[in-house]
């Protein structure tokens, strides 16, 4: 008992060191880190999903990362120093989330790569933005730019572009007016939901459908069958890889023939796979990065990764190779800064990715277009027109 | 009308998997009062083993299951043979020790077969039986088969065989069953071997259904949990209508409340549990603890 009483203190004691901490480290994010020394390796942290039904998006977000700091490191690292990239697993889940960003605080790290949910970036935002940690996502919501953090970066664009971009190649391009959506009520499928029907609103055309399903959902007969009703020429879809695979695959199965159109996670192997290729067949995809092939830049990137891990490259790799070279160009630019001299050397960082030409606004976007690509054989392809 | 039986069938063919998950769970409660809270990471290591030997290996898919439920079947023995001493000492440590090795599974599997899922095809061809306007796919008739046939060879094995009343008798009273030379720990772990077995059925069947993945028997076991409790925990024929039920309420929970159809879900569930607390069979054969 009495030595419990003893815990107690100590972690009282504890916790107001860490409040006063966290205080100082508000009103002064990043002078005078106990980080900013310079000597030892450059410590940078990737946190995302390494286990849990997300954590295919976190093996590729690591795997780009990886080949990013790897090539840094193989010409000299920064200054001399080589950098370390260290794996913290969010299991997708915001609440681990926030106490992995306190961990990252508090080991000094530098920046930090990741997450790919943008639920769980937004949970870590506000102490990252605290400790004045630069932080490098590859969420696309919207909410994101919501959080107002000068540390926050996306590798990508938002929802809106990626949904603006499709609605036109399909509304104003094809003439497609009777859509039906299917989207869940995660953050990421409301993001879609939302960002889609306001560039349809805003083209005058009201869907024909619009089913919302629960993240963990895998019986969709009651949604399809509801669209197939209706008979659309277009089914939007807004959910991430697995899910959307069974959706498509149970939309075959009930005998909907109408093509499914999304962003990113409908141009996937893990999407492909699930929906099976024949059934994805005609899918039209919103990416800022449609294949290997498009650029001397994402084919080269592309051998690399071959080369690496012994599989292809895809646009989840990509996108946290283009965050980490930001990282790593703006710290060689920023003489190794931290804090907020760092944040504002990434703003300051003009890029030419696989993904295009990144230059941060004081949003934290750095990229505000996406291409549209067709499903064509099991294989995802630039679309004509 | 067509909305309401094109949902009832999707709801039917995931309703049996709970079923056997349930079945799993009710054996074991029934022969030692204990919920083996290992029980969904089982189904997993089902589905990935059935899944590594017709998607690598290979194999038939009747001959995959088979392998994999024999698998698992040893994976159920090993757990009731380390859990054996604490049988009618701890009971709370008994408990505590299925979570334990659930944890352990759930390690195992990440370490064997990594933390990404992997699609199964399904091995069944052929396009789905359209029937007045519906569509019943064909594996689904395949797997409501097997459901069935398992229940019944279940059912044969309670009451038919003479290990089978065995179990019985130590369900209804171990002091006794001991008193007259049944061997209690040998049917303990008959049960938790056939359990395991069905954990693996369950897996290997839903595997082309859906997404083999690390997270997958967390779902499938909270449901086949609800399933059993609903039906009647302890109670074979509980466990097949309870999960049927829970697999049709599912779907149509889905199709009317949308993005809050698990929220109405466990409503319902909650609201029948209350009413009938001992579940639609009430049974509840075993309360050693």
């Amino acid at each position: 008992m009495k030595l419990l009483r003893g815990k107690r203190a100590v972690a009282a004691v504890l916790a107001a060191v860490l409040a006063t901490g966290g205080t100082t480290g508000c009103s002064a994010p990043g002078a005078g880190d106990k980080s900013s020394d310079d000597s030892g390796p450059i410590k940078l942290a990737l946190a995302d999903a390494q286990s849990g039904q997300l954590s295919s998006l976190g093996a590729w977000e690591l795997k780009g990362a990886k080949l990013a700091v790897s090539e840094w490191n193989a010409k000299g690292g920064i200054n001399g120093r080589q950098i370390t990239l260290d794996v913290f697993d969010t299991q997708g889940d915001p609440t681990i989330g926030t106490n992995l960003a306190r961990k990252i605080a508090s080991e000094g790290y530098l920046a930090m790569i990741g997450t790919a949910e943008s639920a769980v970036t937004i949970a870590m935002a506000p102490i990252l933005k605290q400790e004045g940690i630069p932080n490098i996502t590859s969420g696309q919501s919207t909410g994101l730019v919501a959080v107002k953090s000068e540390f926050l970066f996306l590798n990508g664009p938002t929802s809106t572009t990626y949904d603006e971009t499709l609605a036109k190649h399909v509304v104003d391009g094809q003439g497609i007016k009777q859509i039906a959506m299917i989207t869940n009520n995660g953050s990421y499928g409301k993001g879609e939901h939302d960002a889609f029907l306001k560039a349809l609103t805003a083209r005058g055309v009201t869907p024909v459908a619009d089913q919302v399903v629960t993240t963990d959902q895998k019986d969709f007969s009651a949604a399809l069958t509801t669209i197939r009703q209706k008979n659309p020429k277009l089914i939007f879809l807004g959910a991430e890889e697995v899910e959307s695979g069974l959706i498509v695959k149970q939309a075959r199965d009930l005998g909907i023939t109408a093509p499914f159109a999304g962003a990113a996670p409908q141009g996937t192997p893990v999407f492909l796979d699930t929906a099976g290729a024949k059934n994805a067949e005609g899918t039209i995809v919103s990416s800022p990065y449609l294949s290997n092939d498009i650029s001397e830049a994402s084919k080269s990137f592309a051998t690399a990764y071959k080369a690496a891990y012994n599989e292809e490259a895809e646009l989840h790799g990509a996108k946290a190779y283009d965050g980490t070279q930001i990282v790593l160009t703006a710290l060689k630019s920023s003489n190794v800064a931290s804090g907020k001299d760092l944040a504002e050397a990434i703003r300051g960082t003009k890029y030419e990715g696989l993904l295009g030409s990144f230059a941060y606004d004081e949003t934290g976007v750095g990229i505000r277009a996406t291409s549209i690509g067709v499903i064509r054989g099991g294989k995802l392809a630039a679309a004509a027109g | 009308m067509q909305v309401t039986l094109q949902t009832i069938i999707g709801g039917i063919s995931l309703g049996a998997v709970y079923a056997l998950v349930a079945l799993g769970f009710s054996l074991v409660y029934r022969t030692m009062g204990l919920v083996n809270f290992a029980h969904g990471n089982v189904v997993t290591v089902g589905a990935y083993l059935a899944s590594t030997f017709y998607l690598s290996t290979k194999l038939p898919f009747a001959l995959a299951m088979m392998v994999a439920i024999a698998v698992t079947g040893v994976i159920g023995l090993v757990i009731e043979r380390v859990l054996r001493p604490l049988e009618n000492k701890d009971f709370d440590l008994m408990l505590i020790g299925t979570i334990g090795f659930g944890i352990v599974l759930d390690a195992l599997i990440i370490m064997i077969w990594g933390a990404t899922g992997r699609a199964v095809p399904s091995p069944v061809a052929g396009a789905p039986i359209e029937l007045f306007g519906l569509r019943i796919r064909t594996y689904d008739l395949v797997v409501l088969a097997i459901a069935a046939l398992a229940t019944v060879l279940l059912v044969l094995f309670l009451s038919r065989t003479k290990r089978g009343a065995a179990m019985q008798a130590v369900a209804m009273d171990h002091e006794a069953a001991t008193a007259v030379g049944i061997h209690v720990g040998r049917s303990n772990a008959i049960a938790f071997m056939v359990g395991a077995g069905l954990a693996a059925l369950a897996g290997g069947l839903v595997g082309p259904l859906l997404y083999v993945s690390p997270t997958l028997g967390g779902a499938l076991g909270i449901k086949g949990f609800a399933a059993a409790i609903l039906g009647g925990f302890g109670s074979i024929p509980g466990a097949v209508v309870g999960g049927l039920a829970i697999g049709v309420l599912d779907s149509f929970a889905a199709g009317h409340f949308q993005g809050y159809s698990e929220l109405v879900t466990f409503l319902v569930f909650t609201a029948i549990i209350m009413i009938r607390p001992t579940g639609v069979f009430g049974e509840r054969t075993v309360n050693r603890a």
